[in-house]
């Protein structure tokens, strides 16, 4: 063949190469460029034959034009021609124009995979290893899903070659991450594991990445694999260097190896079996031992390669958690590296210890190298490292050390970088409050955070610390004593002064004694920095000041001075506006016992997570789970600090948000609006009737000393008059009483029609999924006028109080238009079991004012959830649920006809399931449900036995819940 | 106003580098190398802001001209600054290639120091640039001679200078215009320009005044107005039937007076010596199109197409087009093209992807035709070729926008010679521009 004379250096490309290399600018280098396109597309033209060798000396050349960015929109089929060659080079050259060139979506697919079947079943290993490659790289779905099934038995045959069995165990596992789902598990998969005990170790280290994949996606199929790792393990590690020749990196046996095994062996457990387990103990020891000796060569390639195996071997270590031997011995080699030259060791062995003093065992190890961290935070150049050091100090605190950490914390945020001043001020409050034994230190502590990085204090914090000062009686004197010497400094933090004036408007008096705080002076102190506060800070002071009027009746005058002060009553803000004239007119007209009720000190909290720990979860989730879970050991101790919830009245769907309720985005959008707040967020969405049965619940932080200063304000006759721009009384001349017809609609059923007159028109259409409802209401106008000032509210009757939550999405408009529709969404939380539907008002000018009351269709029934079950499992419960409370039963007359298909719909509609086959009367209908509520979960089953000769039902429902239980059959007889 | 100067070759390679003002920094050169010069993608905007300075860029051949400012310039100033140092280094030395600036960089900068001054544009006449600068060494002037260029330089007529003597008064008017025009393949002219230069070459002595006319229709109508008594006529035609131009804009050379033509439309000027621009002008209407190509093609399948292209010359018999070249672009995935022409050589170009026809002259009123037969190669990729425009290039012996020069007078009162006593050569050449029609 000619071809074989020519060699294979192929000149033309080289010439063509150099063309391009020589031209000298863009626009001659695309010249030379067409003219070679033109060239080879004359060459390939259908007529033409040619033969292997320029075949692919021009496939070459478009592989090299495309790399240069032109596009190249032929030769495709020249390239797979080259793959049925059986000369290496062309068949080399086709592979690669595929794998670079060919889309997944080209006609040309199904030929390319024909060809490489027919290369992967060849003979010829060097050919087999080609198609492997060309698999790998281009590593589509239309790959995995062509030869999922064919490479692991490539893979496991003992026919194949090491070279060949190495390519097929990267390809699989290149194709295991595109397609996570083409492998079927076969009986290859239990050899595959076998082959960790290969001879060659190339093999090993490519099958042990494929088998950790493996073990990530399906840990229980290749289980064998742990013992498998640690004898093969232990063999890497107990040779000495000469062993692995090949595989010796810089006197390190076989480090990537070394470090795959351990990654692997972190997938699994400690291994159980004690033989196995005790191996790789043995040869987690050798390796800390090695570290101890004395490098083999001073090249920076060997120190890495062996830390490289050391940090991994730390980890699976840590993972493992079950040898304080071992855990103390890493910890300790960890402590020589944190003094390191290398600045990637200091930062690897922070890290791994940040992980170790989770553990048990090591933890006190740990902590003897605080100094050496607490040095590395003052000494350490990289902003990384010290990041790392902030990280393993708020890891190894504890009761013991923590006033030192956190001083050491302190001292080191006044140099901290910014980028890490917020996280570390989230850190120290954490860590006074969660170690706090003596609430002086954690006031102190908390008091100097705000004074040096007072801009990185978020409101979190200074809420928590009033929560806490509020909730401990034997902080109080003392941190009004201290806020009132540091307010004392010249400048002074914004934030600083919200603490100041919160408590000093609270626990004023306790100082007050003492000449240099009395009650002017800390009057005097305060006014001072309100001239350089922002709004809401004002705000703040102000309800200070009307409280300093309550603990001291002596500066009332100065005080009402100020309130009095045009500055204040003609504030451009207003929030602060509306204040000041409140609180004048409070402190001029109430009386003495009036204000001492209104402004009365705040109850305590109801003790919650912390809100800190949330907002660094949200901010880096490791750290604080390191955090966690000391909490769970610690727990006891904390609760013991807390009191009981003293507010029963406050709901429990608070808890996840924090103390001051600023935690849900809700409220945060109430900020902007002062106004409403005062009178209490529902004042703006209802009529006044809930406001003195509705606790405040949500209101903000500087109003909650207020909470209750609307009730006292709403005693008050004329001063309700001025601030309530509606007022419900006596202006309606319709008026409904809530109906229970249209609501029975909607046992059984999520959407229809509420309610309807000749003006408007009520839809309702819900969805709840668990605990949690949404009801959008329509109204739809049928009159072609207008409907002026349309209102509606909801509000609950007293006995659904506080067992569900509802939160009105959007106000409606005041004004519908003739013939036109709108919409409004309730989001409804059950919190516990209810009897009584929420009520909606609703107003509207046409003609004459008229308001409707109707009973919303949220019914206890729309939160069950089918529960499936056989037999035995429905008899078990029905058993225990055998007191006579928690059953109910009810014998009622058929006001439906009594149809089997019917009633078993209604069932499904009542949102249980219907549970065939149970009871062995086949007429009767057996059913079980879940009712899933904020606060519990309750369990119902149901037995309803129809008499067809009677026209009689029985329907028998119990339930964990007794209330729940006489509920759910008052709402579903009624449907038979 | 300009903060620096840069020449760079292909590479990149700064050749030239001057800096007028403080705030343009020494790595600002860089910044344009690596943003244009070696930007992953072709930079086609002339204009380049990077790290707020603004980069105003020209090529000529493989050297590129770049201005730089920090502040906000007028960018048309900027551009006909680089354009006017194009042409005064071109006068200097000839063609701007990467050797001529190396051999001529001392002068390069002699010249960059006279027409800059701390960013603001001096003189950028060649005329008056030669006069003290010049090429042969350093030559010591004579204590009259330097009072003599200062005063002229800095005098109220700075591009001629006093006392020129020739034994022959001539001068040479050229108008050179370029036409440029897009057509539909069946005709319809969908966009039609002329640009066009007046080009004056004037070997007269003293300080002559010349009065150049042209038939610009205000002029013609404006006189014919005054001659007739304001009776109206039809517009385009004057009172001897010569067909009149309308100017949408046009320039004139600092020495016109242009406060007369503001007044009474007449161009009056004393010329520099030797060669100048006189005026720049642009019309769109009534343009005489020397060519009209008509395109026919048909696609045989997928892998063929059969191409026939037909020229008509649109002018007087007795004139002769020349330089007549005719690209015919072909598809990307062309694998072969056979072509048959009756006149002038055709050929298919691969490196351009175009067939290329060329005659050398064709007489008016005439019409030749080409036809090419394109084989096509099946391709993967569905997408459509975009069939670019078939563009033509060409020089004929007269003015497209049908200008004309009526009369150049010249009036030189101290010297005794007068109008009738100068040669005067007038030529005009209308060339292609951008002359494409759509198939």
């Amino acid at each position: 063949m000619p071809a074989v004379s020519r060699g294979d250096g192929m000149r033309g490309l080289s010439v063509f190469i150099a063309d391009i290399r020589n031209c000298k600018s863009k626009e001659a280098e695309s010249k030379r460029i067409n003219k070679e396109l033109a060239n080879i597309r004359s060459k390939f033209k259908g007529d033409k034959t040619i033969d292997g060798y320029s075949k692919k000396k021009y496939v070459c050349k478009l592989l090299f034009i495309f790399l240069l960015g032109h596009d190249i929109d032929f030769g495709h089929m020249e390239a797979v021609n080259l793959l049925s060659s059986n000369k290496y080079t062309e068949k080399q050259i086709g592979y690669l124009f595929i794998s670079v060139l060919v889309s997944s979506n080209s006609d040309l697919i199904k030929l390319i995979i024909q060809n490489i079947k027919n290369d992967i079943s060849s003979p010829n290993p060097i050919h087999v290893n080609l198609a492997l490659h060309c698999i790998a790289n281009i590593g589509s779905p239309e790959m995995a899903e062509a030869f999922a099934p064919e490479i692991p038995k490539l893979l496991v045959s003992p026919d194949t070659i090491n070279i060949v069995k190495q390519s097929a165990a990267l390809c699989l596992l290149r194709l295991l991450r595109t397609a996570p789902n083409c492998l079927a598990p076969g009986e290859w998969s239990s050899r595959v594991i076998h082959l960790l005990n290969d001879q060659h170790m190339g093999v090993v280290t490519a099958a042990t990445s494929l088998i950790h994949s493996l073990a990530q996606l399906n840990p229980d199929e290749y289980r064998g694999c742990v013992s498998l790792a640690v004898s093969r393990f232990s063999r890497i590690v107990t040779s000495t260097y000469t062993d692995l020749q090949d595989y010796t990196y810089y006197f390190v046996p076989a480090p990537w190896l070394s470090v795959k095994l351990l990654r692997l062996l972190q997938c699994y457990p400690v291994p159980q079996e004690p033989a196995i387990k005790g191996r790789l103990v043995e040869c987690l020891d050798v390796i800390l031992n090695k570290c101890m000796e004395p490098p083999k060569s001073k090249k920076v390639q060997h120190s890495n390669a062996k830390n490289a195996v050391l940090f991994e071997a730390i980890s699976l270590i840590i993972h493992m958690d079950s040898d304080p031997n071992l855990l103390v011995r890493a910890c300790n080699q960890l402590g020589s590296f944190l003094q390191h030259r290398e600045t990637n060791l200091r930062y690897l062995a922070l890290e791994s210890m940040c992980m170790l003093a989770g553990s048990e065992f090591s933890a006190e190890a740990v902590k003897k190298h605080r100094e050496t961290v607490i040095n590395a935070l003052k000494t350490e150049r990289d902003v990384s490292v010290r990041q790392r050091a902030v990280d393993l100090l708020y890891a190894m605190c504890d009761k013991t050390n923590s006033e030192e950490i956190v001083a050491e914390m302190l001292a080191y945020l006044e140099l901290a970088d910014y980028a890490i001043r917020e996280e570390m001020v989230l850190k120290v409050a954490i860590l006074a409050e969660k170690y706090a034994s003596d609430y002086r230190w954690y006031v102190d502590t908390i008091l100097q955070l705000i004074k040096v990085a007072g801009d990185y204090v978020s409101e979190e914090v200074w809420h928590r610390v009033i929560q806490i000062v509020i909730n401990r009686d034997d902080a109080q004197g003392y941190a009004a004593k201290t806020v009132f010497e540091n307010l004392q400094a010249p400048a002074c933090h914004e934030n600083m002064v919200k603490v100041g004036g919160y408590i000093l408007g609270e626990f004023g008096n306790l100082i007050a004694g003492d000449p240099r705080s009395s009650p002017l002076v800390q009057f005097d102190l305060l006014h001072s920095k309100f001239h350089l506060c922002t709004p809401s800070t004002r705000a703040l002071l102000l309800s200070a000041y009307i409280k300093f009027i309550n603990l001291f009746p002596e500066i009332k005058k100065n005080i009402q001075d100020v309130l009095n002060n045009n500055n204040q009553l003609r504030n451009a803000d207003v929030e602060l506006q509306q204040r000041a004239l409140e609180y004048l007119k409070l402190s001029s007209i109430a009386s003495q016992d009036v204000l001492a009720t209104v402004l009365e000190e705040m109850p305590p909290f109801p003790e919650r997570e912390s809100s800190i720990l949330a907002k660094l979860k949200k901010k880096k989730p490791s750290s604080a789970s390191v955090i966690e879970k000391e909490k769970k050991e610690d727990s006891p101790s904390n609760t013991k600090a807390a009191s009981p919830p003293p507010q029963v009245s406050v709901p429990k769907q608070n808890e996840a948000v924090d103390l001051l309720g600023l935690g849900s985005p809700a409220p945060a959008e109430k900020q902007s609006s002062f106004l409403v707040d005062v009178f209490g967020n529902q004042a703006a969405t209802e009529p006044p009737v809930l406001d003195t049965n509705i606790p405040n619940d949500d209101s903000l932080p500087q109003d909650l000393p207020f909470s209750d200063d609307c009730q006292a304000l709403a005693m008050d006759g004329d001063f309700e008059q001025a601030t309530y721009p509606f007022d419900s009384s006596g202006m309606c001349d319709e008026t409904m009483s809530p109906d229970d017809t249209s609501v029975d609609l909607f046992i059984c059923k999520h959407n229809g029609v509420l309610f309807e007159n000749d003006v408007i028109q009520i839809g309702v259409k819900s969805e709840y999924r668990e605990h949690l409802g949404r009801v959008g209401l329509f109204y739809g106008n049928k009159t072609p006028s207008q409907l002026l000032d349309f209102r509606t509210s909801i509000s609950l009757p007293s006995e659904t109080e506080g067992k569900i939550n509802i939160a009105v999405g959007k106000e409606a408009p005041s004004i519908v238009e003739g013939g036109a529709q709108v919409q409004q969404m309730v989001n409804i939380e059950c919190l516990s079991d209810f009897a009584e539907c929420p009520i909606i008002t609703i107003s509207y000018q046409s003609g004459s004012q008229q308001t409707i009351r109707l009973k919303l269709p949220v019914l206890l029934n729309k939160f069950f959830q089918p529960a499936e079950m056989d037999s035995q499992v429905f008899f078990a419960r029905w058993k225990a649920l055998g007191k006579p409370e928690q059953e109910c039963q009810k014998i009622f007359p058929a006001s439906h006809p009594m149809d089997s298909e019917s009633s078993k719909a209604k069932i499904l509609g009542f949102g249980m399931s219907v549970l065939p086959n149970i009871d062995p009367n086949p007429g009767n209908f057996v059913s079980a449900g879940v009712l899933k509520l904020k606060t519990a979960q309750i369990g119902c089953l149901l037995r309803l036995e129809p008499n067809k000769q009677s026209n009689m039902y029985r329907m028998t429902l119990r339930s964990s819940n007794e209330n729940a239980a006489k509920s759910l059959v008052a709402l579903l007889f009624e449907q038979f | 106003m300009i903060g620096g100067l840069f020449l760079y070759n292909h590479k990149g390679e700064v050749l030239i580098s001057r800096i007028y003002r403080d705030d343009i920094g020494r790595n600002a050169c860089d910044a344009f190398r690596v943003n244009v010069i070696h930007a992953r993608q072709q930079v086609r905007s002339p204009v380049t802001n990077i790290a707020r300075t603004s980069f105003f860029h020209t090529k000529r051949g493989n050297i590129w001209l770049c201005a730089v400012t920090k502040q906000n310039v007028n960018a048309a100033m900027v551009f006909e600054f680089l354009l006017k140092m194009v042409d005064v280094m071109q006068s200097y030395f000839g063609k701007i290639n990467e050797e001529n600036i190396k051999n001529n960089f001392v002068l390069i900068y002699e010249l960059l120091d006279e027409v800059l001054d701390f960013g603001y544009p001096q003189k950028t006449d060649t005329g008056i640039l030669k006069t003290f600068i010049t090429q042969q060494g350093i030559k010591t002037q004579s204590k009259e001679e330097t009072t003599q260029i200062t005063s002229q330089v800095t005098g109220q007529i700075g591009w001629r200078r006093e006392g020129i003597k020739y034994r022959r008064n001539e001068l040479f008017l050229d108008v050179l215009e370029s036409v440029n025009l897009l057509m539909s393949p069946q005709g319809q002219v969908l966009s039609a320009h002329v640009a066009g230069r007046v080009i004056m070459k004037s070997y007269l002595s003293g300080m002559p005044e010349c009065k150049f006319g042209m038939n610009d229709k205000l002029v013609i109508d404006k006189s014919a107005r005054s001659a007739d008594d304001g009776s109206r006529r039809t517009a385009g035609h004057n009172t001897s039937g010569k067909p009149s131009i309308a100017i949408d804009d046009c320039t004139f050379h600092q020495c016109v007076k242009l406060s007369k033509f503001e007044s009474e439309r007449s161009i009056s000027f004393i010329p520099a010596d030797g060669e100048f621009e006189l005026m720049r002008y642009r019309t769109t209407k009534d343009i005489s199109l020397p060519f009209r190509v008509i395109p026919l093609v048909r696609d045989i399948g997928r892998s063929k197409m059969e191409v026939k292209v037909v020229v008509k010359s649109n002018f007087k018999p007795t004139l002769l087009a020349q330089k007549i070249e005719i690209r015919i672009p072909t598809p990307l995935n062309t694998s072969g093209v056979q072509v048959l022409c009756m006149k002038g050589k055709a050929k298919y170009k691969s490196s351009d992807n175009a067939i290329v026809w060329k005659m050398k002259r064709m007489a008016g009123m005439k019409e030749s035709q080409i036809s090419a037969e394109i084989e096509l190669l099946p391709t993967s990729d569905k997408k459509k070729w975009s069939r670019p425009p078939i563009s033509m290039n060409f020089e004929v012996p007269f003015a497209p926008s049908g200008l004309k020069v009526r009369y150049l007078k010249v009036f030189e009162h101290k010297l005794n010679y007068n109008d009738h006593d100068v040669i005067k050569w007038v030529r005009y050449i209308g060339r292609s521009g951008l002359y494409e029609t759509r198939c």
